[in-house]
């Protein structure tokens, strides 16, 4: 009786081997029923799904194999824009301008056209784009106004008047823009011809002009004291030593001259670029004023 | 004998759906750096570019055999002041490359120097190189003062 039961056992746990092995092969991934992940409808899931993860670039790549069987403004609008996100604004550009005509993101691909050309930092094109007609998309009209006129903060061309330009953007940031025009139509530069000339008159006083006011006592100190021990070892007859401190005085002095010149530059470049990141940080804050384009 | 059996036919389904395929566990989108960062060093001039930049360039190599290496890294500045003289010269000529570096010494002596004035180098030393003074304003490179700059 034992000797049965235990070949009962035996035999069942033989049974359950043998279904267990039938079973794995009966799930298991099969050729036959697998998807076709190269098929244009499978490039076009995997390329939304890039896109939703933000993974343009590999997403650009799956919209460009699914266009080239399928036609689709939303899913060419969306390779334009996987363009735009990286960083490639010429192919973005070339994108969005295919969609111009006979789609129903037409002004959307205009004014997507239109921010590749500022995010470029390509102003002369985008201000061409936005005066032309065929270009300009006429449903965000006071968007792309808003960039025409941010564009001219950006570049060194001269700046339209106060009664164009403050009209474009909304009241409530009226003060800060009133701010940044007034900078940069005014800014606070130090001319390097009057540092330069200070500093002849007399040394240091061109680099406390420019605000490095300790820079300028070193070098008053430095040439004064050179000057001293000229004059003083020229009295006591040490030509030598005379000559050789007037030299010494001499290198110093005109050194100084010209470090006066050189300062005034760098604190201008030092304007200049605070003035530009304060701009980019406070448009990039508020996205440029743009809508957030929902396709 | 049974409870072997049954632990080994529970471990065998266990074991099945521990090395199944899981293909619901999504991808992470992988985070690409387009931008190749610049290895080469922009703001060093080509030291051979003129017979001055040679004459400098032989005077500071001396003066670094015989006193500097001895005495230690003691410029609080990156280029070091003897580097800074051979790299204007080279970068400007011999008379305007005397005038940066005679600016440049003036500057070194000044006591209250600082990262407020300066930005900073990842040696940990007063980013301040030559190209910032030649009068040429294109060419300066602004960084602000107390960052780290490369």
């Amino acid at each position: 009786m034992k000797k049965f039961f235990s070949q009962f056992y035996l035999l069942l746990f033989c049974n359950y081997f043998f279904l267990f092995l039938l079973q794995t092969n009966l799930f298991a991934q099969s050729s036959s029923n697998e998807l076709n992940l190269f098929s244009p409808q499978s490039r076009l899931q995997f390329g939304n799904s890039l896109f939703n993860d933000k993974d343009y670039l590999r997403a650009s790549n799956e919209y460009r194999e699914y266009l080239k069987y399928a036609d689709n403004d939303t899913i060419r609008f969306r390779f334009a824009t996987c363009f735009y996100k990286i960083g490639r604004f010429q192919e973005a550009a070339d994108n969005f301008k295919g969609l111009f005509n006979n789609s129903n993101l037409s002004e959307e691909s205009r004014l997507g056209y239109n921010q590749s050309f500022f995010f470029k930092y390509d102003f002369q094109s985008f201000r061409n784009s936005v005066k032309n007609e065929i270009y300009f998309p006429a449903k965000y009209s006071s968007e792309v106004n808003r960039l025409f006129y941010i564009s001219f903060l950006l570049d060194n061309s001269v700046l339209p008047d106060t009664s164009a330009f403050f009209p474009a953007f909304p009241d409530s940031n009226k003060n800060e823009i009133r701010q940044f025009y007034f900078r940069k139509k005014f800014p606070e530069y130090k001319n390097p011809t009057t540092a330069a000339i200070l500093s002849g008159l007399l040394p240091g006083l061109g680099k406390i002009y420019v605000g490095e006011t300790t820079d300028g006592l070193t070098s008053l100190l430095v040439t004064g004291a050179l000057a001293f021990l000229a004059v003083d070892n020229f009295k006591h007859n040490h030509n030598f030593r005379g000559w050789l401190f007037t030299g010494l005085g001499a290198f110093f002095y005109a050194g100084n001259v010209y470090g006066s010149a050189a300062a005034a530059q760098n604190f201008n470049a030092g304007v200049k670029f605070n003035f530009d990141k304060d701009v980019k940080l406070y448009f990039e804050k508020r996205n440029y004023f743009l809508p957030e384009i929902k396709f | 004998m049974t409870k072997f059996l049954f632990t080994t036919f529970f471990l065998l389904i266990v074991c099945k759906n521990y090395y199944a395929q899981t293909d619901w566990v999504r991808w992470d989108a992988e985070v690409i750096p387009y931008k190749i960062g610049d290895t080469t060093d922009r703001f060093k001039a080509n030291e051979n570019r003129n017979s001055g930049a040679g004459i400098i360039s032989f005077l500071r190599n001396t003066y670094g055999f015989f006193i500097s290496d001895l005495d230690g890294d003691n410029c609080p500045f990156y280029p070091s002041c003897s580097n800074f003289f051979v790299q204007s010269v080279a970068e400007v000529g011999l008379i305007k490359g005397s005038l940066m570096f005679s600016d440049r010494f003036i500057r070194d002596m000044n006591l209250f120097k600082s990262k407020n004035h300066y930005p900073i180098h990842k040696s940990g030393k007063y980013f301040d190189p030559p190209i910032n003074y030649t009068l040429v304003q294109e060419k300066i490179y602004y960084s602000s003062p107390g960052k780290v700059s490369d």
